[in-house]
């Protein structure tokens, strides 16, 4: 029982760096994602086979991989000592992209062909159709696996004890290293994902019967 | 006005118009009828390129919008088109559906786009109605939304490809009345429609499109009294 207490300070310090990766990770990823999604439903070639290598690259490989790629492999390459932090936003940026990018191409795809025309009809060029007709609308579609998406990445983030980020499960392991005990600390790093995610669960689950999709 | 040349419209190996040549005067209401799969509505959408064209050429105003050169959004602008399924943006109030076009693309004011609109929406007895947003509209509502939104871009013609198909018989007479009173007012249009009754009494000429080719044109008490054609004849026989 002491540990469970003991254990938090740990983890509360842990839970900054899962929050910090994982909301800007993913914030990046979404601006990656809309391109590569975008990309994906572009009529010039290049683009298309340029984003759908990208996105196949990334789903077809664990993100453990990713992390060590960049941390240990491009830092190796290029000669420069990446942040770990900076590397865990820039994996989780890369992966979440990936995956976005197909819930973007799905939302885009899913807009009745008839709301194109129209905007093509009245004039508008094909940037400004998708801009104001479109993605408005794709957008609100794209809530809920995007919601699922940011839960996904936050649980991803545990991989990056590997390189020793100091996020929630790092923490708890350095606790368990320390104090030669394993239950409690491991349970409570299971609760703090919990949590975050249940709650992530239901605010989601509102969000999307208000919005009616 | 219009003047259509030898067009030719293939999706694939499947040839949908067949050489259709045709010129559509200043202030001519012309209605297209024909079978389905006749070809009539990819007709209507080359007239502003919402289907490329394979082969032939359209002149609207003197500017022949298939030459690779034309600036495609720049020509839609100033053609209007009503869909069958309305295509109203859900996301948005009746008044933006409207104002988005002109504000926009004839990059207009606010204030100056909304009055425009809010004119239009009294002229087809919307005027109550500008702060909905279309879900809560019936379908012949949502029809006159859809032809205010075409008519605040100023457009030189207007195409209304089947605009009463998708409505309830009960709200196909509101809608049908809206474009009279357009008709009436000078505006140029080509109209694809199964209202025969419309044809007969607003259109200056009726066009009969099948298997890709115009088969028979002319006056429309002339067409329906006395079909020439026999394919029009059965066409009629299947419809009156």
């Amino acid at each position: 029982m002491e540990h469970i207490i003991k254990v938090l300070p740990y983890l509360l310090e842990g839970i900054k760096y899962t929050f910090l990766i994982t909301i800007v990770g993913v914030a990046l990823g979404f601006v990656i994602g809309a391109f590569a999604g975008l990309g994906r439903l572009s009529k010039s070639k290049i683009i298309y086979w340029l984003c759908t290598t990208y996105v196949e690259i990334i789903r077809g490989t664990p993100i453990l991989v990713q992390i060590l790629f960049i941390y240990f492999g491009l830092s190796d390459l290029l000669g420069i000592n990446l942040d770990k932090v900076t590397a865990s936003i820039i994996a989780i940026a890369i992966n979440a992209g990936a995956y976005i990018a197909e819930i973007v191409r799905g939302g885009v795809q899913s807009i009745d062909k008839g709301q194109f025309e129209a905007g093509d009809s009245i004039g508008l060029t094909k940037r400004q159709t998708m801009w104001y007709i479109i993605w408005p609308q794709a957008l609100k579609r794209m809530i809920p696996p995007l919601g699922n998406q940011f839960i996904i990445s936050l649980k991803d983030t545990s991989l990056f004890s590997a390189i020793a980020v100091g996020e929630v499960l790092y923490q708890g392991k350095a606790y368990t290293a320390a104090a030669f005990t394993y239950f409690e600390p491991y349970l409570m790093v299971a609760v703090f994902y919990l949590a975050i995610t249940i709650p992530a669960s239901i605010i989601l689950r509102r969000v999307e019967r208000r919005l009616d999709v | 006005m219009i003047t259509v040349e030898d067009l030719h419209k293939s999706f694939g190996d499947h040839e949908v118009l067949k050489g259709i040549s045709n010129t559509i005067n200043e202030k001519e209401v012309v209605c297209v009828i024909g079978p389905s799969g006749s070809g009539k509505s990819t007709f209507l959408r080359c007239l502003n390129l919402l289907e490329e064209v394979t082969s032939g050429s359209i002149t609207i105003d003197g500017v022949e919008i298939t030459d690779r050169k034309t600036d495609v959004p720049k020509v839609r602008a100033q053609v209007g088109m009503v869909f069958q399924h309305f295509n109203l943006f859900p996301h948005k109030t009746v008044l933006e559906n409207i104002t988005l076009g002109p504000i926009k693309v004839l990059n207009q004011s606010k204030e100056e786009a909304e009055k425009t609109a809010r004119e239009l929406l009294k002229k087809v007895g919307l005027a109550d109605k500008e702060s909905v947003y279309p879900a809560s509209l019936s379908g012949g509502q949502k029809q006159r939304v859809a032809i205010s939104r075409a008519l605040a871009m100023n457009p030189k013609v207007m195409l209304f490809d089947e605009p009463t198909s998708a409505l309830d018989p009960e709200l196909v007479g509101e809608v049908l009345a809206v474009m009279k009173d357009l008709a009436k007012s000078g505006m140029t249009m080509v109209v694809v429609t199964h209202e025969m009754g419309f044809a007969r009494e607003v259109g200056d000429r009726v066009i009969f499109i099948d298997q890709g080719v115009i088969m028979e044109e002319g006056d429309p008490q002339e067409m329906f009294n006395d079909p020439k054609s026999e394919r029009l004849q059965s066409f009629l026989g299947q419809i009156l």
